[in-house]
Order: C-alpha cells, then sequence, then structure tokens
C-alpha cells in the first residue's frame, strides 16, 4: 500500500517539475540584426552645403540646434586594424563624391555599428561644425574645442542605413591634394614610398622607437615627383608590419597632420596599398659621400652677387629653365628676418596659379676627369616649403639644349643636404662637401625645384655660394 | 548480538573486578519505528560526570563510581526526541538497558535539512566569495556552531577565520576537497540534502576516525543505503536567494530482510533570477545507492551521484555603480530576445561513484575501503571580446585586424566618475558624466544585440567573431582509493588508522562556446601582436601572438579548444594512524600522518609568448611535497557540567596547484621559493553543561606559514619600457598569518518551551610578517622584484568577514508541533581585501624608479590605511509547524532573514590597476574614484519558505 502511494507522489511529483521549473536554457536565437531604413524626419542637407556654410563662416565653427538637419553620406574610414580611433569619416557619395566630413565619436571600435560603406545619417542639432586638426570636423561644442559625441548618444547622432556601398576611390593626383578632396577616399596612382624609408632597411609602417602616436612616412609620386606625408597611427594593428618596396596604387584617405598644417595620406589597412611594380621609380643616384675638405681649386662657382635683384638667373653659364609653370629661378635681395646672403637665388610658387612648377637651374658643363677631388658646396634656405621640393641632381647625357633638360638623365646626389620644411626659415644651411670625386666624364650640376600653386605646394626655396672645387 | 553482549558482560566483569567499587549502565539505543540502531547518541546520568556515547552498533557504556540509587539517564542525539529514563543504580549489578527507543523528531530533522539548504545557498557562490563550510556542517552542535551556520553565513563569517580549504569534506570516507583549490566544491552534491542528514563532524582537530583532518575541521557525510531509515520524503521550497524553487523526493528502502538497502534522491532547482539580478539557478540531483549486507561481516554499498548545475554569477560592483543601480546590480547579464542572458555561467557536471566495503573483522575491528571515480567538467563562461581577423599585405605580411572594448555596462570608461576624473572638469564633461550617468541607471547592462550585430555582416551573414563567449574548462578525472582500520584495542583505546591514494588527471583549456552569430574566431592573443620589442624571448618571426605555435592561425569554432591548454596531473599517498584514550575522568587522544604529494603541468600549445624548450609544451618540472601532521588533546571532565577540552596540532600540507604554477595557462613555471605550507593550532575550551544550561568558552590560537598566492591583474603601476601598464602575475611567497580569538556559544532551556540563545566570535586574523613578492609577465622575461621584493602586510587584516559576531536570541517550540525564533546579530571588525601590489615599495616611486618628489609619508598611511567596513545588525526569524495525518507527516519551514531590510557590506577587495602613490592621491582627489574598491554587498530581506511530507 504504502509503495503504491508512493508511486502516485512520484508522478505527481514529475509532474510538477515539468510545469514549475523552466530556466531559459543557454540557446538563443541570433537575433535579426539587419538594420531597417530610418525615418528621417527633418531636413536632409549635403555634405557640401555644410562645407560651404563653414567656408562662408570664414571657418569659425557653427553650432547647430533647433535646425532639424541631418547629413548623409556614407563611411569611409575603418577602424578594425585601430588606424582611426574614435572618429569616423563620411563622404557625400559612393561613387565621384566631392565632399566628407570627420565625426568624432567617443566609442571604440566603431566597425562593428558602421562598417566601411556603410549609409548613414547625422543629427546636427547639437553638434558643432569647424576646423579640427585642419579638417572639417563634427562634434560636440566645448568652448573652442570640438568634443567626441558620448557613446550614450552614438544612436542618437549617428543612424544608420540599410545600405552598405561599395565606395569607388576618387583617382587624384598629388597636385590635387586640396581642402576639397579632404576627407574623401581616394586612389593615388604610380606611388611609392621613399628609398630610403622602403628600401635595404625598410621601415615598419608606425613600429620604430621614434615612432610617437604617428609614424611619418615618405610617399612619392612617380609621376609627379612630389612627395606627401604617410601617417600611421602607433596604435594600428599594422605598425608593425614592413613598408612595400615596389610601387603601384594607393587607396586611402586624404587628411591633414595633427597641427592641421599638412596633408597626410592614411590607409584603413594596409591592403589597399597594391605596390606590386617591383620597378620602383626612384632617381638614379650618385653618390661620393661626403669630402672631409674641399680642394683649393675653384673650377665653377656662383654667389649670385652680380645678378640683378628681381630678374631671373643668368649668365655665367647657367641655364634656367621652367619645365611646367610659370616660375623661373629668380635673383633676389632680403635684409629681413629672412635675409639672403647678398643676393641670393630663389624659386617659388605662391600665388604662381600653376598646377605644376617644375624649374631648373643647370650649371654649364664640367669636365671631372680633368682633375681629382671634386667636391660641390651651396648653401639652401626656405620660405614655407611645404609640400613643394628641391632637388641637387647631375647628369652626362644632357645636350645642352634647355628643351631636351626633361629628356636628359638625371641623378640625386644624395648626400647633399638641402632645407626641410621643418627647418627654420631665417637660416641658411650648408650642404656639406658633396663628393664628386667618383665621377667621371663631363656633366652638368641642376637645382630643380617641385612644387604648384596649391597652397600647400607653393613653398620657396633659396639658393646661394655655389662652389665647385678640386684639389 | 548475544555473542557481542556476552563480550561486553566479560569485559564489564574484568574491569569490574579492577575496579571493585564501580557500577555499570550499559544499553542500546534503537529507533522506534525501525529498531535500527542509532550511533553518537549522548547518554549521561543527570547531574554528574558520567557519561558516553553510542557506538556504531548503538552500544554504550558507562562505568565508575556512579551515583547510587534512584538518578536519570539523560538520552539525546540531534534529531532525535530527548528522553530520559529513571533507573536505579545499584553496586555491583549492572544495569542493561536493552533497547532504548529513541523517536524521530520530525521537525528538528526538517530544520536541519533546512539549515543545510539554507547555507548551500551561500556555498554554491563562486569560491571568491570564500565562505567557510565547516561551520555549517556542525549544525546542531551547540549554540555557536548553530548560529556560525544558520545567522552568520550571510556574512561571509568564517568560523576562526579559516578558509575552506582548512576543512576536510568527506563522503563515505573519500576526501572531496579539490586538489585545484584544496576546497570542496560543493556544487558536486548540491540538492542532495534529504540524503546528507547523516554526518559525523569533528570539530576542529579533534579526533575524527576516519582521517588526520584539518584545522577548521572535518565533517563526514555518511550516504550509504543501509543508513537511511525506511521511507520518503517529498518537499517543495521556495526562496528568493539563489534559487526561486525546489522540489525535491527522496525514497529509502531501509535494510531489506533479504539484506538489500537502496535509496534514491532526485531534485530540481530552478530560477531565471536570484536575489541578485540575471543570477540563474538551473540545477538537477541524482542520488542512488545500493548496499548488500553479504553477511554479519561484509557489506557492500555502491553509492552515485550526478548533480548537473548551471549557475549565473554576479560580482562585486564600486560604491559608485551601487548607489546608481542598487545592491542587486549584477552588470554580467543583458537582455536578448526579451529574456535575461547572463554572460557568466558557471557549469558543473562532475558525477562521482563510489564503491564502499564494510568488513567487521572482528569483534572490535572495521576495516572500511572505499574506491572512488570523478570525472566531469566545471566551466565558467564569459564575453571574449577581443576576435580579430588575419589580414595580409600584398607583399605577404600577416597582422590580425579587430578587437573591441568591453561591452560590459559598468566598464570604466562607461561611467560618470571616468568623465569627471580631470582636476577641473568642463562643461562639456559634466555633460559626458550625465550622459554616462543616464545610459548607466537605464541600461548598464550587456548589449547582445550590438555584439551579434558585430559579428554578423550588412548581408545577415556570418562574419568572424569579434565577440565570442568563451568557458573556461577544467575537466577531471580521478580516481580514489583508501582504507580505514577502526580497532578498539582496549575498552579504553582505540586505533583509527587509513591508507589513502589519489590520482588526478585534469585537462585545463579555454573552449569556445559560442560564436554569437559569427562563423569562427581566430586563435591568437591580440595583445602580443606587437609587444616584446625587449627581446625578452626568442620567437620566430611573427608567431608572438600565437596561442600555439605547433597550429598557427588556428581559426576556432563552437566546442573547440583554443587559447590554453594542458593537462595537470597529480597524485597523492597519505597514511594516518591515532589512538584515542578514554577513561573516566579524562579522554586523551594523539595522532600523526604523512603523506606525498606531486604535482606535474603538461603543456599541449607552445605559447607564442613561451617558445622552445619546455617554457610552455611539453613537461613541466614534477613538484614533489612530503607533509606530515601531528596532533594530540584531552578532555578533562572536572565534573559532569564542567569539561575542559584541548586540541593541539602541527601540519603541513602540500600548496594546492593553482599556487604552485605563477601562470599555467601560458607556460610551465613553477613558483619560486614553493615551500609546504605550515600551521600550528591549539584551542582551548571550557564546556558547562547542565540541564537548563549548556555553555562553551573556546580561546583558539593558529598561525601559519609559507603560505603562497597568486594574483592576476592589469596594472599601471608594473610597467614596461614605455612606461605603459602590463598584465601581470604577482605571485607571494613565505605569507605569515595568526588567528587568534574567543568563541562562546551559551543556550538556556529557561522553560520546556522556550530557549535563549547567545553566541559569539570576538578574534583578529592578521598577517604577521612581510611576504615575498615578485611578478611575472609575457611583456618581459624572468621574474620581476619591486623595491625589496616584499609587500608590507604585517598588522595588516585578512579579509574574510566579519571577525568579531555577536548573536542574541530565542527559540519557542510549542508542544503542539510548532516552533519559532528570533535572533539578532551584529558584525563588526570586517576588512577589506587589500591589493598586495600598492604595498611594495615601489608605491613611492615614480615611472623611472625614483622616489615621488611630492611624496608625503603621511599621506601615503591614510591611503594606505586598510578599509573597515561598518558594522551592521541583522535581526532574522524562522519557525516551523508539522502534522502527523495518517501515517505521513506534514509540515513546513519558513525563515525570513535580514528583517529590517539592513544595508551592509560583507566583503570587498582594493584594485590594484593604481598603484602608486601619485596614482592614488589623484584618485583620493576625485569626487568619486575611477579605480575604487569594489564591495560584495549582503542581501536585504529575503526569505526561504519549504513544504515536506514524510511518510
Amino acid at each position: 500500500m504504502k509503495v503504491i502511494n508512493f508511486y502516485k507522489l512520484i508522478l505527481v511529483f514529475a509532474a510538477a517539475l515539468l510545469v514549475v521549473s523552466c530556466v531559459k536554457d543557454d540557446d538563443f536565437d541570433v537575433p535579426d540584426t539587419s538594420v531597417t531604413a530610418p525615418n528621417i524626419e527633418g531636413t536632409i542637407i549635403t555634405i557640401g552645403a555644410l562645407y560651404d556654410a563653414l567656408l562662408q563662416n570664414e571657418n569659425n565653427p557653427i553650432t547647430f540646434s533647433e535646425t532639424n538637419s541631418f547629413i548623409s553620406g556614407f563611411v569611409v574610414s575603418n577602424d578594425e586594424s585601430g588606424n582611426f580611433f574614435e572618429e569616423i569619416i563620411m563622404q557625400d557619395n559612393a561613387v565621384n563624391p566631392t565632399r566628407g566630413v570627420r565625426i568624432l565619436i567617443d566609442v571604440s571600435p566603431l566597425f562593428t555599428y558602421v562598417e566601411f560603406g556603410r549609409k548613414a545619417f547625422v543629427k546636427l542639432d547639437g553638434l558643432t561644425v569647424g576646423l579640427s586638426n585642419g579638417v572639417m570636423t563634427l562634434g560636440i561644442p566645448n568652448g573652442n574645442n570640438f568634443e567626441k559625441i558620448p557613446e550614450a548618444q552614438l544612436r542618437e547622432f549617428l543612424i544608420r542605413d540599410p545600405e552598405v556601398a561599395s565606395i569607388e576611390p576618387k583617382v587624384i593626383s598629388f597636385s590635387e591634394f586640396s581642402n576639397e578632396n579632404i576627407n574623401l577616399y581616394i586612389r593615388l596612382n604610380d606611388v611609392q614610398f621613399s628609398f630610403e624609408d622602403a628600401v635595404g632597411d625598410p621601415k615598419t609602417f608606425a613600429g620604430e622607437p621614434e615612432d610617437q602616436f604617428d609614424g611619418e612616412r615618405s610617399l612619392e609620386s612617380c609621376s609627379a615627383g612630389q612627395t606627401v606625408v604617410f601617417s600611421t597611427s602607433t596604435f594600428a594593428d599594422f605598425k608593425s608590419s614592413l613598408l612595400p618596396a615596389g610601387k603601384g596604387t594607393l587607396d586611402g584617405l586624404l587628411t591633414k597632420d595633427f597641427f592641421g598644417e599638412e596633408f597626410n595620406v592614411v590607409v584603413n589597412d594596409p591592403t589597399t596599398i597594391n605596390f606590386d611594380n617591383p620597378d620602383r621609380c626612384d632617381p638614379e643616384i650618385v653618390d661620393c659621400g661626403i669630402a672631409a675638405t674641399s680642394g683649393v681649386n675653384v673650377i665653377f662657382s656662383d654667389f649670385f652677387e652680380s645678378q640683378q635683384a628681381n630678374n631671373p638667373i643668368a649668365g655665367n653659364g647657367w641655364t634656367n629653365y621652367a619645365e611646367t609653370g610659370s616660375q623661373t629661378w629668380q635673383a633676389f635681395f632680403d635684409d629681413g628676418v629672412n635675409a639672403s646672403l647678398g643676393t641670393s637665388a630663389t624659386i617659388g610658387s605662391f600665388m604662381s596659379g600653376d598646377d605644376s612648377t617644375i624649374g631648373w637651374l643647370v650649371t654649364p658643363q664640367i669636365d671631372f676627369d680633368a682633375q681629382d677631388g671634386e667636391t660641390l658646396n651651396f648653401k639652401t634656405s626656405n620660405s614655407f616649403s611645404d609640400g613643394s621640393t628641391m632637388a641637387v641632381l647631375i647628369s652626362f647625357n644632357w645636350d645642352g639644349v634647355a628643351d631636351n633638360i626633361p629628356n636628359a638623365t638625371w641623378s640625386e646626389l644624395p648626400s647633399a643636404f638641402i632645407v626641410g620644411d621643418e627647418d627654420f626659415f631665417g637660416d641658411w644651411f650648408p650642404s656639406g662637401n658633396v663628393g664628386l670625386e667618383c665621377v667621371s666624364g663631363s656633366g652638368h650640376v641642376a637645382f630643380r625645384y617641385t612644387g604648384n600653386g596649391n597652397e600647400d605646394f607653393d613653398g620657396s626655396y633659396e639658393l646661394d655660394e655655389i662652389e665647385i672645387r678640386s684639389n | 548480538m548475544k555473542k557481542l553482549i556476552v563480550t561486553f558482560f566479560t569485559i564489564f566483569l574484568v574491569s569490574g573486578a579492577m575496579l571493585a567499587q564501580n557500577s555499570i549502565v550499559k544499553g542500546r539505543v534503537v529507533e522506534t519505528n525501525s529498531s535500527e540502531v542509532i550511533p553518537s547518541v549522548s547518554i549521561s546520568i543527570q547531574a554528574s560526570i558520567f557519561d558516553a556515547m553510542t557506538d556504531a552498533n548503538g552500544l554504550f557504556l558507562i562505568e565508575g563510581e556512579l551515583p547510587q540509587g534512584e538518578q536519570v539517564l539523560l538520552v539525546s542525539k540531534s534529531g532525535f526526541k530527548s528522553i530520559r529514563v529513571p533507573i536505579n543504580i545499584l553496586r555491583g549489578r549492572p544495569l542493561d538497558l536493552n533497547p532504548i527507543l529513541l523517536d524521530i523528531d520530525i521537525s528538528a530533522i526538517e530544520a536541519q535539512i533546512g539549515i543545510i539548504s539554507l547555507s548551500d545557498n551561500e556555498l554554491d557562490q563562486d569560491g571568491g566569495t570564500a565562505f567557510n563550510t565547516s561551520g555549517l556542517l556542525q549544525a546542531g552542535r551547540d549554540a555557536f556552531l548553530n548560529a556560525a551556520a544558520f545567522d552568520f553565513s550571510a556574512t561571509f563569517f568564517r568560523p576562526r577565520g579559516l578558509d575552506n580549504a582548512n576543512n576536510k569534506l568527506l563522503i563515505n570516507g573519500l576526501e572531496m576537497n579539490k586538489q585545484f583549490t584544496g576546497r570542496p566544491q560543493w556544487g558536486n552534491w548540491g540538492g542532495l540534502n534529504d540524503v546528507q542528514r547523516n554526518r559525523e563532524f569533528s570539530m576542529g582537530l579533534s579526533p575524527n576516525d576516519n582521517t588526520f583532518g584539518d584545522v577548521a575541521g572535518t565533517s563526514n557525510i555518511i550516504m550509504r543505503a543501509s543508513q537511511y531509515r525506511q521511507g520518503g520524503r517529498i518537499s517543495y521550497a521556495s526562496s528568493n536567494r539563489s534559487y526561486r524553487g525546489r522540489i525535491m523526493g527522496t525514497y529509502n528502502s531501509g535494510l531489506l530482510q533479504n539484506g538489500w538497502a537502496y535509496s534514491f534522491s532526485i531534485a530540481r532547482r530552478f530560477g531565471d533570477e536570484g536575489y541578485q539580478e540575471g543570477t540563474l539557478y538551473d540545477a538537477n540531483s541524482f542520488f542512488a545507492s545500493v548496499e548488500k549486507k553479504i553477511n554479519k561481516d561484509h557489506s557492500l554499498n555502491f553509492t552515485a551521484f550526478y548533480t548537473p548545475n548551471r549557475r549565473g554569477r554576479s560580482t562585486a560592483i564600486t560604491q559608485e555603480q551601487r548607489d546608481l543601480k542598487g545592491i542587486k546590480y549584477n552588470p554580467n547579464w543583458g537582455e536578448q530576445g526579451g529574456e535575461i542572458r547572463n554572460s557568466r555561467i558557471r557549469e558543473i557536471e562532475e558525477p562521482i561513484f563510489m564503491l564502499n566495503h564494510y568488513w567487521n573483522i572482528g569483534e572490535k575491528t572495521t576495516l572500511n575501503t572505499n574506491l572512488g571515480y570523478q570525472t566531469g567538467t566545471i566551466k565558467n563562461s564569459r564575453i571574449d571580446n577581443n576576435g580579430t581577423q588575419l589580414l595580409s599585405t600584398i607583399d605577404g605580411q600577416n597582422f590580425y585586424a579587430g578587437g573591441a572594448r568591453n561591452p560590459a555596462g559598468n566598464y570604466y570608461q562607461r561611467l560618470p566618475s571616468y568623465f569627471l576624473r580631470f582636476e577641473n572638469p568642463t562643461a562639456y564633461n559634466y555633460q559626458q558624466a550625465y550622459q554616462a550617468r543616464e545610459q548607466f541607471i537605464n541600461d548598464g547592462q550587456i548589449p547582445w544585440n550590438s555584439l551579434y550585430d558585430a559579428n554578423i555582416d550588412a548581408l545577415g551573414n556570418p562574419s568572424y567573431s569579434t565577440y565570442v563567449i568563451q568557458d573556461d574548462v577544467n575537466k577531471d578525472n580521478q580516481f580514489q582509493i583508501n582504507s580505514i582500520l577502526f580497532s578498539e584495542l582496549t575498552d579504553n583505546i582505540t586505533l583509527n588508522a587509513n591508507l589513502a591514494y589519489r590520482s588526478l588527471k585534469s585537462e585545463n583549456y579555454a573552449e569556445v562556446r559560442d560564436l554569437l552569430g559569427g562563423n569562427g574566431y581566430l586563435d591568437i592573443d591580440n595583445f602580443s601582436q606587437d609587444a616584446s620589442q625587449d627581446g625578452s624571448a626568442e620567437v620566430a618571426e611573427g608567431t608572438l601572438a600565437q596561442s600555439d605555435v605547433r597550429n598557427p592561425n588556428r581559426f576556432v569554432t563552437v566546442g573547440d579548444r583554443y587559447k590554453y591548454n594542458f593537462d595537470l596531473d597529480v597524485n597523492v599517498f597519505s597514511g594516518f594512524a591515532q589512538a584515542q584514550f578514554k577513561y573516566n575522568a579524562v579522554d586523551f587522544y594523539l595522532a600523526a600522518n604523512a603523506g606525498t604529494t606531486s604535482y606535474q603541468r603538461t603543456g599541449l600549445y607552445e605559447n607564442g609568448n613561451f617558445q622552445g624548450g619546455n617554457s610552455s609544451f611539453g613537461e613541466s618540472e614534477q613538484l614533489n611535497f612530503s607533509t606530515f601532521g601531528v596532533k594530540g588533546g584531552a578532555t578533562y571532565k572536572v565534573t559532569g557540567r564542567h569539561l575542559i577540552d584541548l586540541n593541539a596540532g602541527y601540519l603541513t600540507r602540500a600548496p594546492s596547484i593553482r599556487n604552485s604554477f605563477s601562470n599555467s595557462r601560458q607556460n610551465n613555471d613553477v613558483v619560486v621559493g614553493l615551500e609546504t605550507e605550515k600551521t600550528q593550532n591549539v584551542d582551548l575550551s571550557y564546556i558547562y553543561r547542565s540541564p537548563i544550561v549548556k555553555a562553551r568558552f573556546t580561546g583558539f590560537y593558529n598561525t601559519m606559514q609559507d603560505q603562497t598566492d597568486i594574483n592576476f591583474f592589469f596594472t599601471e603601476s608594473v610597467r614596461d619600457a614605455d612606461g605603459d601598464g602590463l598584465f601581470v602575475q604577482e605571485v607571494l611567497t613565505g605569507i605569515e598569518s595568526r588567528r587568534a580569538g574567543v568563541e562562546i556559544g551559551i543556550e538556556a532551556q529557561i522553560t520546556p518551551t522556550i530557549k535563549l540563545k547567545g553566541a559569539a566570535s570576538m578574534a583578529q586574523y592578521v598577517f604577521t610578517n612581510n611576504p615575498n613578492q615578485y611578478f611575472t609577465s609575457d611583456d618581459f622575461a624572468g621574474e620581476r622584484i619591486l623595491g625589496d621584493g616584499t609587500t608590507k602586510l604585517e598588522n595588516l587584516h585578512i579579509a574574510g568577514g566579519p571577525e568579531n559576531a555577536y548573536q542574541l536570541g530565542f527559540e519557542y517550540r510549542d508542544p503542539n508541533f510548532w516552533w519559532f525564533g528570533v535572533t539578532g546579530n551584529y558584525f563588526s571588525n570586517a576588512y577589506i581585501d587589500v591589493s598586495t601590489l600598492r604595498r611594495n615599495d615601489n608605491f613611492a616611486n615614480d615611472t623611472d624608479g625614483l622616489g615621488f618628489n611630492d611624496y608625503d609619508p603621511e599621506i601615503a598611511t591614510q591611503l594606505l590605511q586598510q578599509e573597515q567596513f561598518d558594522d551592521y545588525t541583522l535581526v532574522n526569524v524562522v519557525g516551523g509547524k508539522s502534522w502527523k495525518i495518517k501515517q505521513y507527516f506534514v509540515g513546513f519551514f519558513a525563515t525570513i532573514n535580514n528583517v529590517f531590510d539592513t544595508r551592509y557590506r560583507t566583503g570587498g577587495f582594493e584594485d590594484s590597476r593604481i598603484a602608486d602613490y601619485r596614482g592614488l592621491v589623484e584618485e583620493s582627489n576625485r569626487e568619486t574614484s575611477v579605480f575604487g574598491n569594489r564591495y560584495f554587498f549582503g542581501n536585504g530581506t529575503t526569505y526561504y519558505l519549504n513544504l515536506y511530507v514524510r511518510f
């Protein structure tokens, strides 16, 4: 009897177990993560309109409130590899973009919310647009600063659209680096990292001991002979990868350095660097090193004292040739802060309006077999050289006809020191005793300026006290 | 049986001849209904010093110069109704009381089961709460132990300040303490309360028949089919502490005519959340035992239990979080599909099987041989937010892109304090703080949908997982065998001895539990991607980040092992011998044990940070420890009312595996300077027993040396060459400590129905030296020492519940089978667990290793002051009633704890992230510190209700 009762009880017990005691197991369904099209109730303005408004306000910040306006665009930055941090870059169109904007957001990572190519809307009310680090930026106003949108408000300010577009990079040349093209996803064709950075003992992207915050490398255009700073965060996942040695195309973003002074090119990650052509476009070089002393015998010399200020350099065997653009080497005199050395030579593209300015100053032919221990000495100074460059070159096959200069083979003299953008504009820097003893035959030495009328490439260089000596 | 009685007679006659003036009272105690003998029944002659306990056969014997004439014999055992038997003692006429019948006190049993159930809640919690079981196992023994088990347990109170690892727990004579931590894994038998009522407990070092034991006491739970009274029990419990409901059913056959006995019990405990948010409880328990009494000398028992359980964990939180979210806040869960999902689940599935042989070798000798086997897994889950993908440059260089920030709602960078961390917060900072505050108050949980979103691409297809759920798995296979000898050498002398062997193979690895919508996880350590430019490790190009250099860049999916994978092999041999002497005025004992323990780690992965040789792959050095212990003690019966009890011992113990390998997940490194732990322990008690008052006063003094501790954390105060913080292992060795204090328990049965109770523990648990300290990390080679290589712990308190606890209470027990009780409990002198990193010489040093130029020793002293928690009072109410309906007993048992919903801290710890003077000054200047102490908060008002039917 007892046993029967017991079994009854067990039955009741088992039933009760089933009824009352369910606990959610660990098998959760994958939630629906698809994005539904947002219903933006407000005015959608273009990023271009934002840009124009800022320009009209003389780049003074504009804070939005009660405008009920939004911008729309496509995300072209990707922080997955850590090269962007707590910001996204959006441009107006997936194809043929015209304007882009940076948006500061206190969230990391962001690619898990807005991936590359994602269309999104940004609510403007509560944000400020202005120039921060030299680029158009949207952020939370804080006095004169731009701050990040708090994490809690991410979805309020940045609203996703279901569309993820395929972004077609905008192909531009170095001369097209401009404020308009900033924050756009661009393609640079026929480029390479500088010989010094990428060949022999190549540098890492940003893992060198001297790299602080960013690793800055020199990216060169083969076609234009220009360079731009290629910048990588020291927090990037690929910071320890080595720079590729070849040349080819590079897709990335055009931006500015931290101080907003210089154009920078940045990649989302190095998979968009397609330097698959091993044939670099480095100029030939002639490197006899630096000589300990220079000889007593002067083969060629010009201190420009006999030149007429504000007139092109002429005479003394010089060929003064404008390969492109409107500028040539000129004599000038200045006794102010940016003093000349008596009369000196200068060239620059400031206010030139040139798309490209390449100016040559070439010595008469010199026979390097007639004596021993030749050295070259000169001094350079600059005035806001920015992205413009100056090179000292030598050729043994130029026929002496000015128009044939671009067709001749010119080799760089890498031992010569030439003033850099970071050097103080008032100072003159000696080149050092650039050795030419290893050279044989007859040739011409040339000073070549490369720049353009763009304000970031329109710098000036000054040149003086040129001497070629021998023992 | 007759033979036994004859034997007893013979003994009595012999002893009678030796002690001519002696009288003898003897007998046998059996249970009224089942006629089963009852062991461990306390028998005493009222108002005299003469007492005895029944042995395993229910027999007792009192002899000596007994008071003559009409006396009262008190017969009592917890769980039975006490009786008073009038007897007439006459010299030369031995009195044989056979049988003495005892009735089971159902309500007392229920109360005891209730206490056990309640306490299980505490025991089931994470090891981190460091609760000590010893008190619980002693419930019912005296007023202090009851208080400790029932009322002090909610506060991390640890009797005598001892850790669980100092408490040996046996089931059927087999040790259940885990080799990895030294502590019993209570979850392995949770829910089997009905079949765990038979417990033999030895307090402190007092003698135990099965084993040498340890300083916090020894318990043996007897789970043998033949030892359960015939009948069944079904109960339902409801609570809001850990589980919401528990349903439990048990049936025992008792010993059947054919010599068989069987017992089984099943239980289910469940709840979507306990007192803390999101702490789900999902536990099933199965128990079966079959015993065959082969003949009068041999009995064979098989016991198996399997208690798979799954629990959602909570964690310690800062005061800032508590203020914003309350004491129930648990950051570990988030909502998914309208359900609560906890990211930190502990899942235990470790069935235990045992075979026990009981052999009566002669009249007075038994040999108990036990085989045990345990297998299964303990899994602890958590979110891994560092999923990456392997990308290659066009020239074939690999790098790993991805990784994400900790998604927890209470991550420090999401809390208001983080935005106000600078000295003069701007309007924007206040705005950020406000937004963070709103977000935290309104949500503050895990955003599951965002995690899935990150793992699924725009087209809805799975991509690589940035976030996965990881299980840390501990998969054990343990085999045990022991033999326990019990022999009555003479009437006064018993001998106990055992030999035991334990072999454990433990597999330890991480496993992918859930890819959260993604299609796989790249098994690399993103943090090691470009670390180690210090050249500390000889590594092949690009392998530093590999979990296993031999199988690089594995893309793992659900169920795959990853990150770390190693085996631990353990072998323990031990032996013990003990002699117990019992005389009229004094009982005493002596015991000794000896053993060897060996550990070896075998790495199955070659970690990228530790390549070559056996540094991470293959076998580690084999660690061997020889251990021994001696103890002795005496009970002196001044009179029947006054007893003095003394126990003293010295023992050594192998360190737990956890404390032997300094970084077992990554390499084979053995703790430098590892020694066996040493313990000295003495306690002295005065026990007073009168028919009305029972009291115990105990003073205890315990010291330990050569203990080891290992902590893992990220800190900004151990730095790399660039001055950046590191993830480190902090190893402490040679820790010395002292626990000293008094325990008091008094109860007075002032009327037959009313009992007053009082209990107190006043003690001090402190470190007594400055232990050695060193650091290891995968970011630098070898061991690093800061300052003089010690951490200044001397005279700091050991964390672990209140040092002082007091109770006053009363119980009313109505003759009509209902009862209730109230206790008031007061706690003080609980201390925070200090950061040992803060307390080395490096505290005063800047990143360049030179002293801070603004260092002020007075401020430093203030900053390093160990926090003492506020005192608090908890009031608990308990009650119950039972009815007998035909052959059924029906009843309930209920408690309300913390009736007044008092808020209190049970424990907490300092953060080691900021551990230098300047950092702490900065922290102290903040209105709310960013890396503040983290606390465990005690529950508010909670209830427990249990309804049962017995038959």
